[in-house]
Formats: C-alpha cells, structure tokens, sequence
C-alpha cells in the first residue's frame, strides 16, 4: 500500500456540525486558508493515528449538488476535483445531522452516485437521542452500503468511533488524481425521498419534534416585535461590551507597552536605535496590539451567535425590511461578519443566489464598521468624547461608537435603495432559509474559533503593521531637522511633506497634516492609522495619544475624521476582494470611486454642522 | 372533511396540512423550474406534513414553517407555489 498522502472531505447540509466534527478530528492543528483562484476560505487539518499521512477538508454546506448557490457551487467543484491543483478528494466523510437525518440522507444520496468511498457520519446523536430518535446503524450501514457511525462532535469521545473507521477506510482506499464527472441525475426527488422513507422506515424509529422549549423559544425570537426587540437589544449589548468590557484588559496591554518603551529607552543609548526601538516598533505594534481584547470581544458575540443558530432567524425577521431596500435576509449575515470584516463578509455573499442583490450586497457590505475601524474610533473617541453616563446604563463612549455603527447602516440601506430603485426589489429568487434548531455554542469549538481569529489579527500585526510602522517611522524621521530648526522635527521629514503636500485637499475638512499622513498607511490597514498618528505626535500608549489628539485637534474636526473612517474604502483587501468577486474592474472603481466621495462629503458635513452647534 | 386547496401563504399560524403539489407561479420567471426543484429537495413534496409556526412583521412575510421537523423561512411568494389541504383542527 502507498503511503501517499490520503485526503478526507467533510461534506453535509448547512448546521449540521461538520465544523465542530472538523475540530474535535484535527484539534489545533487546522489551518485557515484559500481555495487556489477564487476567495473562499478553505479549512485544511491534518490527521493522525490512521497509520498513513492523510489530511482532512472542511467544505462549506450544501443541499445538493445540482441546485447550487455560487458557495454550494465551490463544495461541489471541491467534491469534483474542478478546483484548479487540486484533485477529488479520496474519501467523502458524509456529516448529518441524526435530529434532522431526512434532509442529510438526500445529500448522501446524491454523493453516494459519484462512486466515491464514503464515511457516514451520525453527528448530534446525543440530541437525537434525549428526542427520542432511535437510529439503527448497523441495519443503516448495511442498506446504505458504507459504514455508519454516530458522533457527538461537541464531546472528546465522540469521535472514536469515526476516527477507527477512518483508519479502517485508510488502509483500503487508494489515493487517486484527477477529475469526476457529475453523472446525470439518477432519479426525481420524489423518487430519491420515497427510497429515503424505506430506509428511514426499518432502520429508524422518530418521535421527529423538536422539544418544547425550542418552540417557546421561537416563539420570542421570531415573534415579529418582541423578535425585533431581542434583536436590537443583542447588538446594543455586543457594541456596549466592545466598548465597556475590553477596557479593563485594554488598560493592562497599555501599561505592558509603556513599560516596555520605558525599559528598553533605559537600556539602549540615546540615538537613532533608541528611537527606532521606542518611537517606532514598540509605539507602532504596540498602538495596534491594545485593540486585540476589542476584537475577542466582537468575534465572541459573532462566533456565540453563529453557533446558537440565532443568525437565520434574525435573516428571516429582517428579510421583509430588507426587501425594502432592495437586498433580502440572505444579505444579513455577510452585512453583519463584516462588523468583524468586510473580506469575510464579502466572500460570505456567494450564498445570495440573485446576482444583483449580491453585487449590491458586496458594494456596501465595507459600510459596516469592521473591527480595523474600531482602534480610530476607540482613540477619537476616548479623547474627545466624555466617560459618562447615560440614563444610569450607558456611557457615552459606547453610545458614540453605536451611533457609528448606525451611520454605516443606515448608509449602507440607503446606497442599496438608490442602486436598486431602479427595478423592481429582489424578486423573482427565493429566500428558502432553513431555520436550524437552538443549540448551545460548544465552549471547545467557541475558544478554538476565538484562536483562529486572534491568531489571524495578531498575525497582522506581526507581519503588515509592523512592516508599516518601520516604514512610517522611517518616514516620520528622515531627514532629520537642521540644527538651526525651529518647528518640530517631524516637520522636515519626509512624513511631513507628504503630509503637507496632502492637506490642501483635506483642508476644507479641517484634517491638519499629521491626519493626512495617517491615511496613508492606513490604505494598507485601517487600524495602523493609530499607530500613524502615534508616531508623527511622536508618543506611545493609547492615553498618552489621546492627549495628544486633544491638545492638537478642535472637536469638530476630530468628528469629522471619524465620519471620514465610517465611508472611506481604506482598505486595500477589501478593494482586492471585491474585484475578485465582482470580477469587474468597472465594479471596483465605483466601490472605490463612491466611498471616497461619500466620505469626504461626510466628513465636510459633519465638520461644518459640529462647528455650527459647538 | 375538506380537501380545499390553499396555497401554503394563506394559511393561519398553527395550521397543519398536506402538500398536495408544488404549482408552478409566474413572479419567478424562467427560474420556476428551479425554485421546484429546490423546494422538492428541501422535502417539500407532496405528501409531506407541515406546520406553519410564524410570520415577520411586515406583510405576513416571510413564513415560518416545519416540515419533517426542519423548519424553514419562506416568502409569500414561494410559499404560494405549494399547495395543501389543511388538517382540520
């Protein structure tokens, strides 16, 4: 037997576990990364104690293998090895959900023609069980022709029994290259139900209900205003947290930095090391690195709401007023990852079938303030804005920042309806949203998402931002002032002059040169602005830089800067993944072209109404 | 007993009932075919059992149904493409 490398495929229906099943099978050795050509993200892991090298695939969910959204579209190119380099996989791990074991065993159905090895994989079968639901996998196994085993993918020892009959499949199957043929569909739905039905019928006995208190739940979340309410209520307390909970955390990275810029200032001589060391690397990353609780924090609420199966219904309960505007309920969940960011919300709208709603989905997804916004917000509005409180319950601070966030939406429905005004809203493609059952997030799978995430915005800060910060600071320090200089040293520099050169276009916004630098690098990485302004104010800590902002700049112009980061396209992923994914270059320059213009536009507005009031 | 065809939009919230067929309708244009098929893969076939469980807030649009104990949002639109006979209560 060779002992090539063996590839395993995850495939299923939508909820049904599989990422959990990825995890507990691969634990912390998965990796994130990108189909070859085209922007999904694909989850790779490998596999161990199957006595040959062999890898796993986690693939986005699917129906079916005919009708086919375009992310339905990228698991079966996956399956049919189209995807460019890379083959069918050797051996399909077939996941259902045994509470739901009707609409899984269709699927199955439907691989089990391509003539690949397959694995059943039973998940949720502790569910299945406190339901009632009695699944027989031997009498399954042996009518279906593959093995059946049932997973509690939640649970360490849920996924003995699948990993011995993954090992058992390795020591068989070969691994093989090149492409399958999608054969014709065999046989009518009807047909392929009522061959499901006999199945189910001898090997399966199902009190099929949910229990009760999933029903009672629903009946609040989806009742049509309490539902709204609870929605409301979840998105104020998750920008609330992002603001109130971080701080304390927020405060002790802060200290460690200063600490650090103090100690290694003491230790190295005065010169251009020292100042390369305190004002550049430890004042850049640093700057950058405080926001990292903020962001736990999002992608907590977001990570907590994915798993609890929330998210459909709050697409559901938003898809009429959605309409309004022209996009649907199938547009909530990419508008609402990309608070989190724009590049995974962009690629999440391969789930919109209709290919206008989800060009417009795409072009005004970045209108949500993703968490790179967040550290400008953060220190504008630590500076400028008081710490107090409102009504007993809120602070200020969180409510600045929630108006933020309000500003991009309500320009987001607003861009949307003007784009589709034109014709007639969303029809003619249906919404078809499964509603799966209220599950509690998996504290194993929830800290492991948590990681992955703050291990890719850590990342970040170790490869781009700092890069940038050398940069900048290199910028922000030659050539060095004349002896003779009068005005700061930062003035002379190259920074200085770029600066300067930028700000009659951005004076009638108030922006003085050193905001105008900032911009910059901040096309890179929206976050590295902070740590720009940082540096040509020439001071570390989060503290120390609001006092800065506040001794330099008026209130109205700070206003008017953070209106400036609400519309700006300052992001060079987000402009790179919407050319991919709109795959018009006409498309990019209007994405570029009208956030742009809105934001100064904006910030021109708001500069001249806050100087008005003030 | 009745055996009254309603379309699935026009039923009240609890009701139970058959699906009988999945009628073609006009707002979905050439994608009709499609939209049958996907709703026929998702176990809307006749025969089938389902519950309506819910509306939203605009319109009674969407709906919420259950169907082999799977529950699904539907627009008024694609919920008048199936057709029942409703259990009476």
């Amino acid at each position: 037997m060779s002992q090539s490398l063996l590839r395993f495929a995850l495939v299923g229906n939508p909820n049904c576990g599989k990422t959990a099943l990825f995890n507990s099978l691969t634990g912390a050795r998965a990796k994130v990364a990108n189909y070859a050509g085209v922007t999904v993200e694909k989850r790779l892991g490998s596999l161990s104690g199957l006595g040959r090298p062999a890898e796993l695939i986690d693939l986005p969910g699917t129906y079916s293998l005919y009708v086919a959204s375009p992310d339905e579209q990228v698991a079966r190119r996956v399956i049919l090895g189209e995807m460019a380099g890379e083959a069918a996989p050797d051996v399909l791990v077939a996941v259902v959900d045994a509470t739901n074991i009707k609409l899984g065993l269709r699927l199955v159905l439907e691989l089990q023609a391509l003539g690949l090895p397959m694995i059943l994989a039973l998940n949720l079968a502790d569910a299945a069980r406190s339901r009632g639901i009695t699944i027989d996998t031997a009498m399954l196994s042996q009518q279906l022709g593959m093995p059946v085993v049932e997973t509690v993918a939640v649970r360490k020892n849920g996924v003995a029994d699948l990993q011995s009959a993954m090992a058992e499949c390795a020591a068989n199957a070969a691994s093989r290259s090149g492409q399958l043929a999608l054969p014709e569909r065999a046989e009518a739905v009807e047909a392929l139900y009522a061959r499901i039905d006999q199945l189910l019928a001898t090997s399966v006995s199902a009190p099929s209900q949910a229990p009760a208190w999933q029903d009672r739940l629903d009946a609040l979340v989806m009742h049509p205003v309490l539902g709204l309410a609870l929605l409301a209520t979840i998105l104020l307390l998750m920008f609330q947290a992002v603001f109130a909970w971080a701080a304390p955390v927020m405060d002790g990275i802060d200290a460690v930095m200063a600490w650090l810029g103090e100690s290694a200032g003491a230790l190295l001589p005065d010169g251009i090391l020292h100042d390369f060391v305190v004002d550049g690397l430890i004042a850049g990353v640093g700057g950058v690195l405080v926001f990292l609780p903020q962001i736990i924090i999002l992608f907590a609420f977001i990570l907590a709401l994915e798993d609890s199966g929330y998210l459909p219904r709050a697409a559901f309960l938003l898809d009429r007023l959605m309409r309004g505007v022209g996009l649907s309920g199938r547009s909530f969940i990419p508008m609402l990852s990309s608070f989190a960011c724009a590049v995974p919300g962009i690629m999440s709208t391969r789930s919109i079938a209709d290919p206008k709603e989800r060009l417009v989905t795409i072009l005004t997804a970045p209108l949500m303030t993703c968490s790179a916004r967040l550290p400008v917000y953060a220190v504008v509005i630590g500076a400028f804005v008081p710490q107090q409180s409102v009504w007993g319950v809120f602070n200020l601070q969180g409510l600045t920042l929630f108006a933020l966030y309000i500003a991009g939406i309500a320009s987001a429905a607003l861009v949307a309806w003007v784009m589709r005004r034109r014709e007639a809203a969303s029809q003619g493609f249906p919404l078809l949203l499964e509603l799966p059952n209220y599950r509690w997030p998996n504290a194993y799978h929830f800290v492991l998402g948590l990681k992955e995430r703050a291990s890719i915005f850590l990342r970040r800060v170790g490869t781009i931002i700092l890069a940038l910060s050398i940069v900048l600071w290199f910028l922000a320090t030659f050539p060095h002032a004349p002896a003779d200089a009068t005005l700061p040293a930062i003035e002379y520099s190259f920074a200085g002059m770029l600066g300067k050169l930028m700000q009659p276009l951005f004076a009638p916004l108030g922006f003085n040169w050193q905001m105008c630098i900032a911009l910059i690098p901040a096309m890179a990485a929206r976050e590295v602005a902070v740590s720009a302004l940082a540096t040509v104010y020439a001071v570390g800590g989060e503290a120390a830089l609001g006092g800065a902002l506040l001794r330099d700049w008026s209130l109205p112009v700070a206003l008017a800067y953070l209106a400036w980061f609400v519309y700006a396209p300052q992001c060079l992923s987000t402009i790179a993944v919407v050319r991919r994914e709109t795959n018009s270059l006409r498309a990019t320059v209007i994405f570029t072209g009208y956030l742009f213009a809105l934001a100064y536009f904006a910030a021109l507005l708001v500069r001249q109404m806050a100087a008005l009031w003030a | 007993m009745s055996h009254t065809a309603t379309p699935l939009h026009l039923l009240p919230k609890g009701a139970r009932a058959t699906i009988v067929d999945i009628a073609s309708h006009s707002h979905f244009g050439e994608l009709d075919a499609q939209v049958t098929l996907r709703l026929k893969e998702l176990g809307f076939l006749p025969g089938a059992v389902l519950q309506v469980i819910g509306f939203g807030l605009f319109g009674a649009d969407p709906v919420a149904v259950r169907i082999n104990g799977t529950k699904f949002g539907l627009r008024r639109s694609e919920a008048a493409k199936i057709i029942t006979t409703v259990h009476p209560a």
